[in-house]
């Protein structure tokens, strides 16, 4: 006979009870494996998902602009590209409003791709040569808008703007257009129809056409704004080696800079660099200069602008009155000093130097010394177009000849500077023609865009100059020979991408990091499973201690025989440790199960957690065997304390079948302990409470910790009550007859093995308390309301536009140039965002997000302090003043929830997020909103904003605040909005309903908590069916001596059923009470949040344990008064 | 030689401490069979368990062949106990899961390697208890004297120098009790051990030359 076998043996003969442990470790590892399951099938599916939407693509190289298309077959015979990659494809990628025509069903956010035959080629699928007309769409759009082929569509894409919007000469009133074609068909996710650029786990929203189409819509003839890239397999460096082809290979042109030569003149040869959006922006004029130090030649920089109109005040001493005459609509050039004759500042006059060409001087009849002043619309910030004055004094009058005449000064103006005649002129600001006179039409016949007027560029520059540059062009100049080649090489060396903005973005690998660092559902799963786990060891450490107190006699037995007690102690953790490793085994089954089984709940009922219902459950060894492992130790842990609790016995006790201590001493001083531990648990709790309510603590965490010190203090006292003797039990003695009696009776049978019971209470209290707390935390309907501190910001609607709005519709002017002069738009305060499309930083967005969106706050919105916050780095009045902080890190604002769950950021931290030339830029969270509405995106002083996105022009986000008298009829303002700025693809939503979809996510989180809390509960149950059935086996005889004694059947039933209840009851009122406390802020701060659904939830929860436990109570019955009396009171113990 | 120097045992309770054995003194050689008698809750048992080192004497020394278990380590207790004492209760305890065999082996698993053959041993003794052909049969398909058998064989596998018994024929018939209480008595003389029985019953206490009563908390020869 050796250890093993009795081992063997016992494992065999009380298999009943050790398949109960097997089970119970199961169910545990199961749990924990599953969770973790479920959090590596969520990251491989969204891993799949992005991956698989981009193709073939691996790299993709694009920037603000447009390049040439032809740039494509360029690289592929370069060798540098054929080491590196496979395969190139240009395409263009927009963003675009779909609307289905039969319907009027509309989609906005739409990837627009204009592709060819290359494309198809490079993801290696095949369409079709799609006509002019025609476009497929992707299953997703299509399920949207409800079209199948041979429908017709509008598209509404954006134009692209060579000249900032927010500019004179940009076109504002150009920035979309509309295209109509006819659906070919639905394009499969298998032929590329779901190719998305960013992960994104919700269904694909993309319509496709034929490239030469798009080009030919946006006027971008030949040029492209995408360019893809597959790399070689094993190849390490793609994203270098791709921007090495950038340079190599990107022209000027594709940069948007142009180099000419201008016509040599007596000062040698002159290079003009101009850009085509007509502005130099700082950067580039950096690196002009740098060219010209390196050639060693001059530099000019001129900024040409339009003045509306030039006009001389006559003072000089022949005149009698003052003569005012005006010259309407004209180019003037700001130049360097010197550049002209008499150019320069004067100190002894208070009005800056101007020079006018003789055709200007003579035209106004001004003489050197009058006063010269100029009209010029400049673009306000607050985003309208307005007329300044500027005065001058006339220092000189340069003849028609040299720069005076030179009419290349002027930068290409769209519908100016091409244009035949003065009244020919389109421009994107308003003109009055019935200004213009025969001789201007002159002057523009014989001189055309040449400047009438010179005056200093520091003159000039605060007048004229943008964020996106203060220089028309520079002029590189020197006596004899400059090859214009030789400068156009240089500054293509030394222009870098991030000058330009040009960036090879490593898709693949972003899409990769995106879904790794994606939202971990382990983590949530691990924690919503969190009680289940516990419900499954309590479980185990129950059964496995009803094991042992089965064998209690048989533990005596060995140590009468000189057993020592710690091989004893192995032999049951021996037999302790095959049956974890048996139930582990089981367990690994039963997590494919129950992470199929979440999965599934992810994709149906949860789905509101996770946005898609594309997730697969994916089996991977690390995640089962880091479950089994976590649950391997977490049962042997508990059946080592197990063991440890109940091997304290003498072994006499153990002989006679007594579990616990009979040390009488022992017994007083725990009888004496557990009143104090109760009431030092309670104090703790009173101080917490006190802390909280005072402000020193938090009052959440505060509150909740106070709840669960009462829980424990509750605990203890329970178990102080369930082990005192018998006659101090403080039921007395049982003296009442009938029902009284029975209960008492049954009462007192909960203290014959008051671990049994502390068990069961502990199991039930606690699951009580996590549901009814977890229930506290959901989020109540949004009540639309104009409180700024609300998680609305006061908004009653936000909308956002597909393409910038420059005009600035909360003034007069804006509005009247918006078309919102509607009465029912009257009394509307629209406050406008600058907005930086990127990754949505919500709960809605399970990736990573890489490049979050990024709202640009204007002062007006920092100064109206709306919204409510829940921290900050500083104590101020108004924490989004915070964003003006000059010094370190560019200051950044976001959402509590989104800092925490989805950018797993603290307040305060430093990270990088990526500015618009594709440089890294550090940004500091200086505060978190509570709760808001702004949860998708980084939030920054517009200052700040306009510097890191200089490209992303105007507005295209707008919070709506609908008067009180309206809100009836915000419907029909909102419908009203998007109507009128259909133009911008403007889609509004009521700010209460944003709001709703972020709680709806949070609500789906609790949802899933509580139901999986809810299993965890009623395997509490179960395990309490189990106490409760040993129990009464246990007490079989004791039970049959009662129906002896003449007990009828139902007394027992009674007896037995009161016991059950008073452990039930005592676990649901201590888990209610604790909880109770736990949520006092809560229900506070939004009792009326707190609906009849979520107490009608809460009870229904609680019911099903009650009818649980009953349905317990009455097996536990049915098993005990159908055990034939005599026998069980023949029958040996 | 088993020997009892002023020998007491309190327990504690809330009224103060509750003497159950006061002053015992007593000395036994091999080969010595005693008997002690006593109402329920004398101390017979608790006598018995001072006896066997499954409890330590609230004052006074214990010592068999000069050796005192309670000085020794919680280790050595055991070994004590496995070396030189064997219990017979009066529930058998046997190990419902174990043949029978094997429930008579349970001991010599945690014996000292010491060369002997337990297995043989243990075959031998049932054989001399009469159970030859019950050794594969577990113990829920034995009679309960066949059970108490058991009991016996397995309390002395490890040949121990003191066997205790504490009423080993009270769950038995009278035939069966007369059977186990000569057998036991068969096997003592054989193994000329140290037998110490605590019983209720007069016949069974007849059968042993030295008889002792627990009375008032006092051990005193009858």
């Amino acid at each position: 006979m050796k250890t093993a076998t009795l081992i063997r043996r016992n494992l065999i003969w009380y298999y009943r009870v050790n398949l109960a442990v097997v089970l119970g470790v199961a169910t545990a590892i199961a749990v924990m494996a599953g969770a973790l399951l479920v959090g590596h099938s969520v990251r491989r599916s969204l891993h799949q998902l992005s991956v698989g939407r981009l193709g073939r693509a691996d790299l993709m190289i694009t920037g603000p602009g447009f390049f040439r298309e032809r740039l494509a077959g360029e690289l592929r015979t370069a060798a540098s590209f054929q080491t590196s990659f496979s395969d190139v494809a240009s395409l263009i990628a927009l963003t675009g409003v779909a609307t289905r025509d039969e319907n009027r069903s509309r989609a906005g956010g739409v990837s627009v791709f204009g592709i060819d035959q290359t494309f198809e080629s490079f993801q290696g699928i095949e369409i079709g040569a799609l006509e002019p007309g025609e476009a497929l769409i992707s299953p997703g759009l299509a399920v949207e808008l409800g079209a199948q082929p041979g429908e017709m569509l509008a598209l509404q894409i954006e134009v692209p703007t060579t000249i900032p919007i927010e500019s004179l000469h940009g076109r504002r009133d150009e920035t979309g257009r509309t295209i109509r074609l006819s659906l070919r068909g639905i394009l499969p996710a298998a032929s590329g129809g779901e190719f998305s650029l960013r992960p994104q786990q919700g269904p694909v929203r993309a319509i496709f056409l034929p490239l030469s189409e798009l080009q030919r819509n946006l006027d971008q003839d030949g040029q492209v704004n995408v360019m893809l890239l597959a790399t070689r397999r094993g190849v390490v460096g793609a994203r270098q080696a791709a921007e090495g082809l950038i340079s190599d290979h990107f022209t000027l042109a594709d940069f948007g800079v142009r180099v000419r030569q201008l016509p040599a003149g007596d000062a040698g040869s002159v290079i003009s660099v101009e850009t085509k959006s007509a502005i130099i922006s700082d950067p580039l004029a950096g690196v002009i200069t740098q060219v010209a130090q390196e050639l060693g030649v001059n530099t000019n920089s001129y900024l040409s602008y339009l003045a509306n109109s030039i006009r001389a005040n006559s003072i000089h001493s022949g005149a009698k009155e003052s003569v005012r005459r005006e010259i309407p609509y004209s180019l003037v050039t700001a130049v360097e000093p010197g550049v002209l004759p008499g150019l320069v500042d004067s100190e002894s006059d208070a009005l800056p130097p101007i020079v006018l060409n003789t055709w200007a001087a003579a035209d106004l009849a001004a003489q050197i010394g009058d006063e010269i002043s100029l009209d010029y619309y400049v673009w306000k910030d607050e985003g309208r177009l307005d007329t300044d004055t500027a005065r001058f004094r006339l220092v000189g009058i340069v003849p028609m000849t040299g720069l005076a005449a030179d009419r290349n000064l002027a930068p290409e103006y769209p519908g100016i500077t091409g244009a035949e005649s003065l009244s020919d002129w389109d421009p994107p600001f308003p003109l009055d023609l019935s200004l213009v006179r025969e001789s201007d039409e002159d002057y523009w016949d014989r001189y055309r865009a040449t400047p009438k007027a010179f005056l200093l560029l520091d003159d000039a520059r605060p007048r004229w100059s943008t964020r996106h540059g203060g220089v028309t062009s520079i002029r590189l100049g020197r006596p004899g020979e400059l090859d214009e080649n030789r400068v156009s090489t240089l500054l293509r060396r030394l222009i870098g991408p991030e000058t330009i903005g040009l960036v090879a973005i490593p898709l693949r690998e972003q899409s990769e990091a995106a879904s790794r660092g994606a939202t971990d559902f382990g983590a949530y799963f691990s924690y919503f499973s969190f009680f289940l786990v516990i419900s499954a060891l309590l479980l185990v450490v129950l059964f496995f201690r009803l094991g042992l107190e089965q064998r209690t006699r048989e533990i005596g037995l060995y140590r009468s025989f000189g057993y020592q007690p710690s091989l004893i102690g192995s032999i049951f953790l021996r037999e302790g440790l095959l049956l974890s490793l048996v139930g582990g085994l089981l367990g690994l089954i039963g997590a494919v199960a129950y992470g199929a089984l979440m999965v599934i709940g992810l994709r149906t009922v949860w789905t509101g957690a996770v946005g898609t219902r594309l997730l697969e459950l994916h089996l991977d060894l690390e995640s089962m065997f880091g479950g089994l492992l976590g649950g391997l130790f977490a049962s042997a842990i508990c059946i080592w304390l197990t063991l440890r609790s109940i091997c304290h016995a003498t072994p006499r006790s153990q002989l006679a079948g007594l579990i616990g201590s009979d040390n009488n001493s022992a017994v007083d001083r725990a009888s004496v302990k557990r009143p104090i531990m109760s009431a030092l648990f309670a104090l703790s709790g009173g101080l917490m409470v006190i802390l909280a309510a005072t402000g020193t603590i938090q009052p959440v965490g505060g509150f909740f910790g106070a709840g669960s010190l009462l829980l424990l203090s509750l605990l203890a006292l329970s178990s102080w009550w369930l082990h005192r003797r018998k006659r101090q039990n403080g039921l007395g003695v049982i003296r009442s007859r009938g029902g009284w009696g029975l209960v008492l009776l049954g009462w007192r049978s909960a203290q014959a093995r008051p671990g049994r019971s502390l068990l069961s209470i502990a199991l039930i209290a606690a699951a009580t308390f996590i549901i009814v707390s977890v229930e506290s935390f959901r989020r109540g309907e949004v009540v639309p309301t104009n409180d700024p501190h609300s998680g609305t910001g006061g908004f009653t609607l936000i909308a956002e536009s597909l393409f910038p709005i420059a005009d600035n519709p909360d003034i007069p002017a804006g509005r009247e140039q918006l078309n919102l002069d509607d009465p029912l738009l009257t009394d509307l305060r629209l406050t406008r965002f600058r907005l930086h499309a990127g990754d949505d930083t919500s709960c809605l967005n399970l990736y990573q997000p890489r490049n979050p969106r990024v709202l640009g706050l204007t002062a007006e919105f920092i100064a109206a302090n709306r919204f409510r916050f829940k921290s900050a780095v500083d104590h101020v009045p108004n924490p989004w003043e915070l964003l003006n902080i000059k010094d370190g890190p560019i200051p950044v604002i976001v959402d509590a929830n989104s800092m925490n769950y989805v950018l797993h950021r603290q307040l305060g931290d430093v990270f990088d997020i990526t500015a618009g030339n594709g440089q890294p830029v550090a940004v500091r969270i200086v505060a978190a909103l509570d709760d808001s509405l702004l949860q998708g995106e980084l939030m920054m002083a517009e200052s700040n904003f306009t510097r890191l996105f200089p490209h992303d022009d105007g507005y295209r986000w707008f919070g709506i605040v609908v008067p009180s008298k309206r809100l009836d009829r915000t419907d029909d303002i909102a419908a009203l909005l998007e109507d009128r700025l259909s133009d911008y693809g403007l889609d509004a939503t009521g700010a209460a309903v944003r709001h709703a979809a972020f709680h709806k996510v949070e609500n789906t989180y609790l949802s899933t908590f509580q139901s999986i809390g809810g299993l965890g509960l009623l395997l509490g149950t179960i395990g309490l069916a189990a106490v409760l059935l040993r129990n009464v086996l246990e007490r079989r005889r004791e039970l049959a001596l009662l129906v002896a004694v003449g007990y009828r059947r139902w007394h027992l039933a009674t007896a037995i059923l009161a016991e059950n209840l008073l452990l039930l009851a005592g676990g649901i009122l201590a888990g209610i009470a604790s909880s109770l406390l736990a949520i006092l802020p809560a229900l506070m701060e939004r009792g009326s949040s707190l609906t009849l659904a979520s107490f009608a939830s809460l009870g229904t929860i609680l019911i099903t344990v009650l009818i649980t436990g009953c349905s317990a109570s009455i097996i536990a019955v049915r098993a005990a008064i159908r055990s034939p009396v005599l026998e069980a009171l023949r029958s040996e113990s | 030689m088993l020997e009892l120097t002023h020998v007491c045992k309190d327990y504690p309770s809330p009224r103060g401490a509750l003497s159950i054995l006061r002053d015992v003194n007593l000395m036994f050689e091999r080969g010595d069979a005693v008997a002690i008698m006593g109402p329920s809750g004398s101390g017979k048992s608790t006598l018995l368990y001072l006896l066997g080192g499954l409890e330590p004497p609230s004052a006074g020394t214990i010592t068999l062949d000069g050796c005192n278990p309670y000085t020794l380590d919680e280790r050595g207790l055991s070994r004590f106990r496995n070396q030189n004492v064997g219990f017979v209760f009066q529930d058998h305890y046997l190990l419902p899961q174990c043949t029978v065999l094997e429930n008579v082996l349970i001991p010599t698993i945690v014996a000292p390697e010491n060369g002997i053959d337990y297995a043989s041993r243990a075959r031998e003794l049932l054989a001399r208890v009469g159970l030859t052909d019950r050794v594969e049969h577990l113990p829920s398909e034995l009679s309960g004297g066949e059970r108490q058998r058991v009991a016996l064989a397995r309390a002395i596998v490890t040949a121990p120098p003191l066997l205790l018994c504490d009423e080993p024929t009270g769950n038995l018939d009278q035939e069966s009790a007369g059977n186990v209480a000569d057998l036991l008595l068969e096997l003592h003389r054989q193994l000329r051990t140290i037998l110490i029985v605590v019983t209720h019953s007069e016949k069974l206490a007849a059968q042993f030359p030295t008889r002792y009563s627990v009375r008032n908390r006092e051990l005193r020869a009858m």
